[in-house]
């Protein structure tokens, strides 16, 4: 029993830190968001750090960490809410390790691991809401191999991105498959999203694809628990952030001739704050650690965490800009844009009610942090 | 970081555990599990088996006795008995003011008191709070005046859980009105048969008789009943309170309680109804976020670090949780809950359970846990303290 972070990886917390508070304050956060929400210059610096290469084996080029490793990153990469998405290299490098034949997909991981490729999920279908059984985009055998017929949505820098990792069914069983942007047949359409960041809408009208693996219905599952546990992590350094961000602001606002910060009611509502901030910074390091268990119990594990979390980001996100007063919801000062990235992670990767929904489908007669 | 217990850790557990099994009498088991009336006699009888095994000062340091526990053993060790359905300790004797006399007693108090709380022998109750003196403890006013050898005693005490088995009180008095509130109070020791007190219970909205007020009218206590020094009271009571204690959380019994709902639930056919259901799950989250918060502070004391800034959080959560599933069994049992059957409450009676035995002592039970985000230090004043961590 260890809440503690070994030297490596606090090294590894301070490098992230260090390289977001020089070279990713938050007006460059505004400039990227205004250019279109991504920019493969600051992903190429996280590259460099060694981020992209986490969950890539050290023998394809990575680092081969773990989910504490990723955890300490994404917790710094949210407190300043970078828009770069490495919670796609971490799916891609875990899947492709992990699902994909040995050997088959180690070109792919090196190039992901030093950032000179960007690899995907694309897996949201319309008709699927937040359920990973729903897939109506299917694969046809063809001459040469695999052509998919289908769409996804709200792909994470789909018209950025090198390549996608895409389910599709094959005679109605889920498959993986990887498909390259510059291919035959494939279109993206790139929109900004709410929290500032990119994303897109992917048309697949046969192309071409190989296949990685065909019991994807595991792997997509595995993907989104890894998805979820990321951004977690993320969402705890975005209201470590906010809380920073919100006191500070108490501190100095005047009123009635006294700084806000000395109003009983305010004062309680920062201690119910701080109260969800642990309750979230607790089930994240839950979350992280059941990361590696087996499926059944790291599922049960991860819909208990988004729940949590998702009931802190709401609170701590609401009450961060209700304390600021007026200029809590304006553009020029920064808490609205850690609230809309708040809003944005609630509704990735399935949002509280769907986890609640799988948390209640899995009740048992006893229930712990054990069980 | 790691999730996992040591092997050390899990042999403990399962030494507890068999322990509790065999020591643990299964009527009182079936009265915890079930909610029904414990009595004096459970209470006591559990005490003093817990005090011969030198158990029921598990907290206590060695010198004085104690079993040498880290706080991962302490915590395992609750909970084995709290899972098992153990009663809880009444706290006042070994928890509250063994650690006191432990600290600032002299050799002698610590001779003629120790082992009689050890032991479970002797009954202590709290004399802090008055009816003027709530969250404002420090403007007590009951007070004590040194004449000769003795001081004498005149005021009142309020919410005494228990007070109506108390042989000894141990009360916070004003022994001067000089300066702050706080530099004016004192430690004593007080013997319950001594003349001039009268205990008078106080009804809750329960029904039920679990405090009481207490009157002092000109009580002669011997000086030697004087802990430590003359107006330094308040500062022993605060070392007290500056222990972390994660027990406030009260998550295992949680855990025990979470299971009786779910039991309960499916009795009543509820557990297959999504909106209920979902309402479980709730708590369930709320249950094991607080179990890693728990975990969390055991980890900190053990490797020797605070971790203030959480305690301070464990007590409201708690509090919360606890009267959350109290709720939602009452809203399990639905109209069943409501017939007030005094008989139906106690264990084995044999009559015609409105619904069903298990509904009889639900809306009781709610009722009772109103007041664990009163007490202990109210919510509000738990979020004062938390609050000064975070804004300063």
């Amino acid at each position: 029993m260890d809440f503690d972070f070994s030297d490596d990886q606090q090294q590894l917390r301070d490098a992230v830190r260090k390289w977001a508070v020089k070279a990713y304050p938050f007006e460059r956060r505004r400039s990227i968001a205004q250019a279109g929400g991504f920019s493969h210059e600051a992903y190429r610096e996280m590259a460099a750090l060694g981020l992209c290469g986490i969950y890539v084996p050290e023998q394809a080029g990575g680092l081969g960490m773990g989910p504490v490793e990723a955890m300490v990153v994404m917790e710094e990469l949210g407190s300043a809410i970078v828009l770069e998405p490495l919670v796609q290299a971490l799916i891609a490098g875990a899947l492709l390790a992990t699902y994909a034949p040995a050997g088959q997909a180690d070109p792919s991981l090196s190039a992901i691991a030093c950032g000179e490729s960007i690899v995907v999920l694309a897996y949201q279908e319309r008709a699927a809401r937040y359920r990973l059984d729903v897939c109506a985009t299917r694969a046809d055998r063809t001459a040469t191999g695999w052509a998919l017929h289908g769409a996804k949505s709200m792909v994470c820098v789909a018209d950025h991105a090198h390549a996608f990792l895409v389910p599709a069914t094959v005679n109605g069983v889920l498959a993986l498959f990887l498909v390259q942007r510059d291919a035959t047949s494939v279109r993206t359409r790139g929109y900004g999203t709410i929290d500032g960041g990119r994303a897109g809408e992917l048309e697949l009208d046969g192309a071409p694809a190989q296949l990685l693996c065909t019991d994807a219905a595991a792997a997509l599952a595995h993907a989104v628990d890894i998805g979820i546990a990321a951004t977690c992590a993320e969402a705890v350094g975005a209201m470590d952030k906010m809380m920073a961000l919100t006191i500070e602001y108490m501190h100095t606002r005047k009123q009635f001739g006294v700084p806000i910060s000395s109003f009983q009611a305010l004062r309680h509502r920062v201690a119910d704050m701080k109260m969800q901030l642990e309750l979230a910074r607790s089930m994240s390091y839950y979350a992280s650690l059941k990361l590696n268990a087996p499926a059944p119990e790291r599922r049960c594990a991860m819909a208990r965490a988004k729940w949590q979390l998702g009931n802190s980001m709401r609170f701590v996100g609401q009450q961060a800009i209700q304390l600021h007063g007026g200029v809590g919801v304006t553009d020029e000062y920064a808490v609205a844009h850690y609230f809309k990235r708040l809003t944005q992670m609630e509704m990735s990767f399935g949002d509280s009610l769907h986890h609640l929904g799988e948390v209640s489908d899995r009740l048992q007669d006893n229930a712990g942090v054990f069980t | 970081m790691d999730l996992a217990f040591t092997a050390e850790e899990q042999q403990f557990r399962d030494d507890m555990r068999a322990w509790v099994a065999a020591n643990l009498p299964p009527e009182i088991a079936h009265k915890v599990h079930n909610a029904l009336q414990l009595g004096r006699d459970d209470m006591q009888r559990w005490a003093r088996i817990l005090g011969k095994k030198g158990w029921l000062g598990h907290g206590w340091p060695k010198e004085f006795g104690g079993p040498g526990w880290n706080s991962v053993q302490k915590h395992l060790f609750e909970e084995e008995c709290a899972l098992a359905g153990a009663p809880r300790v009444v706290p006042f004797g070994p928890v509250m003011v063994a650690p006191v006399i432990m600290a600032f007693g002299n050799a002698e108090q610590q001779q003629r008191f120790l082992p009689g709380i050890a032991s479970g022998e002797v009954w202590w109750s709290q004399g802090y709070s008055e009816p003027g003196s709530g969250s404002d403890l420090a403007s007590l006013q009951t007070r004590a005046e040194r004449r000769g050898d003795r001081y004498i005693v005149n005021g009142q005490k309020t919410w005494t859980t228990l007070g109506q088995y108390g042989e000894w009180i141990f009360c916070l008095v004003r022994t001067s009105n000089e300066g702050k509130p706080q530099t004016g109070i004192s430690f004593l020791l007080v013997d319950m048969k001594s003349p001039g007190i009268t205990v008078r219970p106080i009804r809750l909205l329960d029904g039920s008789v679990e405090v009481n007020e207490v009157f002092f009218d000109d009580v002669a206590v011997p000086a030697t009943n004087l802990i430590g020094e003359e107006n330094k009271g308040w500062t022993y009571a605060k070392h007290l309170l500056s222990h972390e204690r994660t027990n406030i959380a009260d998550v295992n019994r949680a855990k025990r309680e979470l299971e009786r709902l779910k039991r309960i639930a499916k009795a009543e056919g509820v557990y297959t109804d999504r909106r209920f259901r979902d309402e479980i799950a709730k708590l369930e989250v709320d249950v094991i976020a607080l179990e890693m918060l728990v975990l969390r502070v055991l980890a900190a004391e053990t490797s020797g670090k605070q971790s203030l800034d959480i305690a301070g959080l464990l007590k409201i959560r708690g509090s919360e949780i606890q009267q959350r599933y109290s709720e939602l069994m009452m809203l399990a049992a639905g109209p069943y809950a409501l017939p007030l059957i005094h008989e139906a409450m106690e264990a084995g009676w044999q009559g015609d359970a409105v619904g069903a035995l298990h509904c009889a002592p639900l809306a009781a039970s709610y009722l009772n846990t109103r007041k664990t985000t009163i007490y202990g230090g109210s919510n509000e004043v738990q979020r004062n303290i938390v609050a000064q961590f975070v804004l300063g």
